[in-house]
């Protein structure tokens, strides 16, 4: 059975239909990018999956757990559990360093480790800019954060929505190389959200979307 | 008066009925939780066992030995709560003291009549001195249907208010807080503050564990010095057994009875909150952080209802060591006539009842002089009779604390069960002839004691 499976998936707001029906199903361990133009549905569709947005109408499976059924309270424990976001903005705490931002989440899941998080630091490059607080890193190292943060609580899905949106070329292949680099040596599902032509050719498979509906659906070779 | 004996009669029902609907969800929630949930019915065939107690108490007299023994079970049933308690929370805290006894648990052959048991042993006291009680508020009242139609009636008010809330009760989150050492720390607990017969004002944890330190510390340097060494040793002068006092003296046995009650329940609570984690087996570190923090927050919930205990404890001593200082009783001697060299103290009058346990004082006037007696209660029901003076102090005489007789002027405390034991501070008995009514002292036996006193022999012969 796929990891991730949605049936029909449809969400009306008052003023636009943002998902039309949706069919998709992605395999556990597979990197997805989601492409199309602004306002066709992408941020909605990741938001329906990760559980922060519920549906009008249809279904989504995420590894074998109904998730339209999940109560609040069975939703929250299901997202610190087994998902990590990603998103363009960092997000992260103003007054806390690198290591603590970190820690705040392993605590906010069971309890916090300075040592894990320290060592999740040094596997995305930031060995260096532990005790640096968000202001004193640049836009690439705070979203190297962010992904450690993502990362900290061994999620089985990682949802990224423009992550590199706010930054350059050159850190943005940093981001990409140490996504590729943690997705190969961990095996989570990635679906990453993306305007951008160079971010969406690093993974395995691209869909299109386009006025609330799935218009291309094409397999790639990971970079 | 009489409206307030019904509203009395009302509360010690109601209280019972809490008491019970209490321990019943703590219980009921403690089984649900490790899946023994048919268990419970043996808890209510306990209660069931334990109404024979009143039932006995209804039908058959009750005779003051008896009501004795009930006020004496109801501090022994405390007693093996907490001790049980305490025993299990030592096991908890690391020391693995069970192990067999654990596993035999797990079998209901043996968990079942335990726990009926236990429940009759923890309801029947309470149930039996609440029944006297309620017997003696009925004598009091012209109607003494009234009396127990309104003790039922709070039975029946509490039992109600229980039922009415049982939709409420989340027994899953009530159960999590509970393990064995708990639930019966929490039900000696609730026992303690339902506790005695009256009321709240029961609590009578603390003064009955320092009672047992006084007598202990007491007894054992009494007969260090009688025995051990010679009876009129220079260290037996009145400023020694003032510093000697301060060992069995209600200062030093409270802070022992404080240490005795807390040593346990604190080596739990370090353990709970300081004590090491094991590192657990997980395919994730994040799976491994899971497992501890559920470890290390159910440690922490289980050590919620001990650390009420400490502070209620500790509460409960500083406003009890509050009331120590200030509740010395003296009771005004009551003059009494020599009668043929012979004086009469009545055992009872319309005022009095030397019996009753309170200290008791009687003054006689024999040719100008003032000579004091005191009369009191034994624990074993036989009366004391000694002059209210001792060997080595000046005749200041003696005040009553709780179990205690102590000195006014050296402030040694003697057990009353050990009144009249010779040596140290203790007040001279005398030779008397007890009847049904009377106390009979010969008048020789007064003055030539009072004598001695006066004259201060007793303290030159161990000069
Ligand atoms: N909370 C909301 N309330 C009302 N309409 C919304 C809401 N969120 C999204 N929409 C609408 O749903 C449609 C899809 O929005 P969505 O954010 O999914 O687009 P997107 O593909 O992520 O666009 P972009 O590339 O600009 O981020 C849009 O028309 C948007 O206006
Ligand atoms: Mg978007």
């Amino acid at each position: 059975m796929a990891f991730i499976k949605l049936d029909s998936a449809s969400k009306i707001y008052e003023t636009a239909q943002a998902l039309r029906g949706v069919d998709l199903e992605v395999e556990q361990g597979q990197w997805l990018n989601i492409v199309g133009p602004s306002g066709s549905g992408k941020s909605t569709l990741l938001n329906v999956i990760g559980g922060l947005d519920s549906l009008s109408s249809g279904n989504v499976v995420i590894d074998g757990a109904e998730i339209t059924g999940l109560s609040e309270d069975a939703m929250a424990v299901f997202r610190r559990e087994r998902i990590g976001f990603v998103f363009q903005q960092a997000h992260l705490i103003p007054y806390l360093n690198a290591v603590e931002n970190v820690m705040l989440s392993q605590y906010f899941h069971s309890m916090s480790d300075e040592d894990e998080a320290i060592e999740a630091l040094k596997r995305v490059g930031l060995g260096h800019r532990l005790t640096h607080r968000p202001s004193q890193l640049s836009g690439g190292e705070q979203q190297r954060v962010c992904i450690a943060r993502a990362l900290i609580n061994s999620p089985k899905l990682l949802l990224a929505d423009e992550p590199t949106g706010n930054l350059d070329r050159e850190n943005t292949r940093i981001i990409l190389e140490l996504l590729k680099k943690l997705h190969q040596e961990e095996h989570f599902t990635i679906i990453l959200v993306t305007h951008d032509p160079f971010v969406s050719q690093w993974g395995q498979r691209i869909i299109t979307m386009e006025d609330g509906k799935i218009k291309c659906d094409e397999f790639i070779c990971y970079l | 008066m009489s409206s307030s004996v019904i509203y009395e009669a009302f509360w010690v029902g109601l209280k019972e009925a809490l008491k019970a609907g209490l321990v019943w969800i703590v219980l009921f929630s403690f089984l649900q939780v490790i899946d023994r949930k048919k268990l419970s019915g043996f808890f209510l065939y306990g209660i069931l066992l334990a109404l024979i107690c009143p039932l006995y108490v209804f039908t058959l007299p009750v005779t003051p030995q008896l009501k004795e023994l009930i006020s004496r079970s109801i501090d022994t049933s405390f007693a093996l709560f907490f001790i049980l308690s305490a025993f299990l929370l030592a096991h908890g805290s690391g020391m693995n003291l069970l192990g067999a006894i654990e596993r035999a648990f797990g079998k209901t052959v043996i968990a079942a009549p335990v726990l009926l048991l236990l429940s009759a042993l923890y309801f029947a006291p309470d149930f039996a001195g609440n029944s006297v009680f309620l017997m003696e508020l009925a004598e009091v009242k012209e109607s003494p249907a009234a009396v127990y139609i309104s003790a039922t009636a709070g039975i029946v008010f509490g039992l109600a208010a229980f039922y009415a809330a049982r939709k409420k009760i989340r027994v899953d989150f009530i159960g999590s807080f509970f393990g064995l050492p708990q639930l019966f720390l929490f039900i000696a607990m609730i026992k303690l503050l339902g506790g005695g017969i009256k009321g709240f004002s029961g609590i009578s944890l603390i003064p009955s564990v320092q009672t047992g330190f006084m007598k202990f510390f007491h007894d054992f340097v009494h007969q260090v010095f009688v025995i051990l060494m010679v009876p009129d040793h220079p260290l037996l002068k009145t400023t020694a057994w003032n510093f000697i006092g301060i060992l069995f003296g209600p200062n030093f046995s409270s802070v022992a009875a404080l240490a005795a009650l807390l040593a346990i329940p604190m080596l739990f609570l370090s353990h709970s909150f300081l004590g090491p984690v094991p590192e657990p087996e997980a395919e994730t570190p994040a799976d491994r952080r899971k497992i501890k923090g559920l470890f290390m927050s159910d440690r922490k919930r289980k050590a919620v209802s001990v650390l009420l205990f400490v502070i209620f404890i500790v509460v409960a001593w500083f406003s009890e060591s509050g009331e120590n200082i200030s509740k010395l009783y003296i009771p005004k001697p009551r003059p009494v006539v020599e009668d043929k060299g012979t004086v009469m103290i009545p055992l009872k009058d319309p005022t009095m009842d030397v019996r009753d346990g309170a200290l008791y004082k009687f003054s006689l006037s024999y040719r100008g002089e003032e000579m004091r007696i005191l009369v009191i209660k034994k624990d074993d029901g036989k009366l004391s009779v000694c002059l209210d003076a001792c060997e080595i102090c000046p005749p200041r005489g003696y005040g009553q604390k709780q179990g205690f007789v102590v000195c006014i002027y050296c402030n040694t405390p003697i057990p009353v069960a050990t009144l009249g034991q010779p040596g140290g501070c203790n007040p001279i008995p005398l030779h008397v002839l007890i009847d049904d009514n009377f106390i009979r002292i010969d008048v020789s036996e007064i003055l030539q004691k009072w004598d001695y006193v006066k004259s201060g022999k007793g303290k030159e012969s161990v000069k």
